[in-house]
């Protein structure tokens, strides 16, 4: 699946812009402060009905404008289809597959997976284990899409079992369903983790091979470590039965998935603590990369990757490193401040979007 | 800005379920404009139901007197009982017509978030009429919807029947369901196959 054409109405600094891009290497060059990480938002946001940099998505909208707009062109299988994003200052946010509105893209099975690195997202590598956890777990949905109501099912009973436990705890509630709300936390789950576990192995070894590819040395590795070692609904039940006493004393479950860690590590140390920036910022992009492999893979389409000012951050070695595993795996768009700065994006197979004044200013397609 | 008759109006349709302050609104002006008889006809029925249907006594079910038209009926199947969480979920199950049981209407599914436990929903008098002395009960059908809240309600009744009435029978709908989706909503055929398939538990 390709995205070839981004129409952009009043989204951050852009007034309006339409760019076409390429099947491969895009790279989106100028100053800073020209408006590249605003058109990786804007492509994002058209893939998504997301922003990838804010959770307060009014801050998209153009300063004085009042809708911000996004339409995809997007090529797959079935022939093109146009994807719209709109965000209004006030009221609802709309989106459409070919004019029709649909709830959200999200659940939209023909639109692009995206991928996407900014500096922000290091917090994956080295942030709290709960982003990492439902980091898997969206890949656990874009791998098998059936599956993806596992974690909000998890998450609706255990927010039941934890408001039982509180009931119980400060307004003397009898515990007679709290039977009923274990077996059914620990049905939804081992089902969690069979999932979170599947598609670690899965993910694992190409992990491994790109750290490598990158130059992260001594062996980079992911794993999982569930809280829980169960492995029927019935252990998983009785190990929550188990610690009943604490839970009740605390209020809330202190045991089962909502506890796992998904370490990274190298050389046998835990990259979120003793990994250097630049370490954490090259596991980042190799988890990206192993995603996008398995996903290419299980799903016959790579998503497309989306990386904001990484080259500036990498010596020139590994530059030459990460435009290696960019060609010739799928579409991809680059920002950075100087072309020079991304190897092979003066080469014929890359498409380059220059963007300045609030503009993109070439590469822009004739309106 | 109008009358304020007008805006109470607005403001009590404004209450229900669906309507947006702009539909309550229009549905105002629309009764407005109706004839004297026809809004007479609406405010009527709506006092009407509100005087003379309440509770079945037995199975909770909507009644306009003791006992609901299925509770009454002699040629019901009075050893399966069917459990939802509704009143509003008997009308679906009657429309596939593969059931010829009775009904038990818990009014709502376990909630802790709610504040909907065990004690507020109508599970002692399911208890109750299965344990009565001349009571037939052999199986007792799980139809609480296939959601968070229905399915602990579901493990809840059946955990707790296999311990008071180890003779009775605890099933459950078949999953034909969609994942979420209220009983309410099910399509009769969907709801016919999840009959006919439906599992112990
Ligand atoms: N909602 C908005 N409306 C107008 N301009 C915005 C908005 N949000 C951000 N900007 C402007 O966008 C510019 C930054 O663009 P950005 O894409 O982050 O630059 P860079 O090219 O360095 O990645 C800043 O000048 C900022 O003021
Ligand atoms: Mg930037
Ligand atoms: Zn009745």
């Amino acid at each position: 699946m390709l995205v070839t054409g981004v129409r952009v109405r009043d989204l951050r600094s852009y007034a309006t812009a339409d760019a076409a891009l390429g099947p491969g290497l895009n790279v989106v060059h100028g100053p800073n402060g020209a408006g590249k990480t605003n058109l990786l938002e804007a492509v994002y946001f058209g893939c998504t009905g997301r922003s990838c940099r804010t959770s307060n998505e009014r801050e998209l909208i153009r300063f004085g404008a009042d809708v911000a707009r996004v339409e995809l062109d997007v090529q797959g299988d079935g022939g093109t289809h146009r994807l719209c994003a709109a965000l209004p200052r006030a009221g609802a946010k709309r989106v459409a597959v070919d004019g029709q509105p649909v709830d959200s893209l999200l659940d939209v099975a023909r639109r692009p997976l995206a991928s996407v690195f900014i500096p922000d997202r290091l917090e994956l590598i080295k942030g709290p284990p709960a982003l990492r956890r439902s980091h898997v777990d969206s890949l656990v949905a874009a791998l098998w899409p059936a599956r993806s109501g596992a974690r909000r099912d998890y998450v609706r009973v255990l927010a039941q079992r934890n408001a039982l436990l509180a009931r119980v705890r400060t307004a003397g509630a009898s515990t007679a369903s709290l039977g009923a709300w274990d077996a059914e936390l620990a049905a939804c789950g081992v089902a969690l983790q069979a999932h979170r576990a599947e598609a670690i192995a899965s993910l694992a070894g190409p992990f491994s091979a790109h750290a490598a590819r990158l130059g992260l040395r001594d062996g980079a590795e992911l794993a999982y470590r569930p809280r829980s070692g169960a492995a029927t609904a019935a252990e998983l039940a009785a190990e929550l039965a188990a610690r009943v006493e604490s839970d009740l004393e605390r209020g809330f479950t202190g045991h089962g998935p909502h506890r796992d860690e998904i370490s990274l590590a190298r050389g046998g140390r835990e990259l979120r603590v003793y990994g250097s920036q630049g370490e954490q910022r090259l596991a980042l992009l190799a988890l990206l990369l192993a995603e996008r492999e398995l996903l290419a893979e299980r799903r016959g389409s790579p998503p497309l990757l989306l990386l904001d000012d990484v080259m500036s951050e990498l010596d020139a070695e590994r530059r030459e490193l990460l435009a290696g595993e960019l060609t010739g795996r799928g579409q991809a768009v680059v920002t950075a401040t100087e072309l020079a700065h991304v190897p092979g994006a003066t080469g014929t197979e890359a498409t380059r979007l220059a963007v300045g004044d609030g503009r993109v200013l070439s590469g822009a397609r004739a309106a | 800005m109008y009358p304020q008759p007008v805006e109470r109006l607005v403001t009590e349709l404004g209450r229900l379920p669906g309507i947006g302050s702009r539909t309550a609104q229009r549905l105002a002006f629309h009764i407005l404009r109706a004839s004297d008889e026809e809004a007479a006809a609406l405010a009527d029925s709506i006092r009407e139901v509100k005087d003379r249907v309440g509770e079945c006594e037995r199975c909770f079910n909507l009644a306009d007197r003791p006992l609901c038209p299925i509770c009454e009926d002699p040629r019901r199947d009075d050893s399966v009982i069917c459990v939802v969480e509704e009143p509003s979920d008997v009308l679906p199950m009657e429309r596939t017509h593969e059931y010829r049981g009775r009904y038990h209407v818990l009014g709502g599914a376990l909630s802790p978030i709610d504040g909907v436990d065990v004690d507020d929903l109508h599970i002692a008098e399911l208890y109750a009429r299965i344990a009565e002395a001349q009571s037939s009960v052999s199986e007792v059908v799980l139809a609480t919807n296939p959601t968070t809240t229905g399915e602990a309600t579901a493990l809840h009744l059946a955990a707790a029947l296999r311990e008071r009435s180890p003779d009775v029978a605890v099933t459950r709908l078949a999953s034909g369901l969609p994942v979420g989706a209220d009983l309410e909503y099910a399509d009769e055929v969907t709801l016919g196959k999840a009959f006919a398939g439906r599992r112990a538990l």
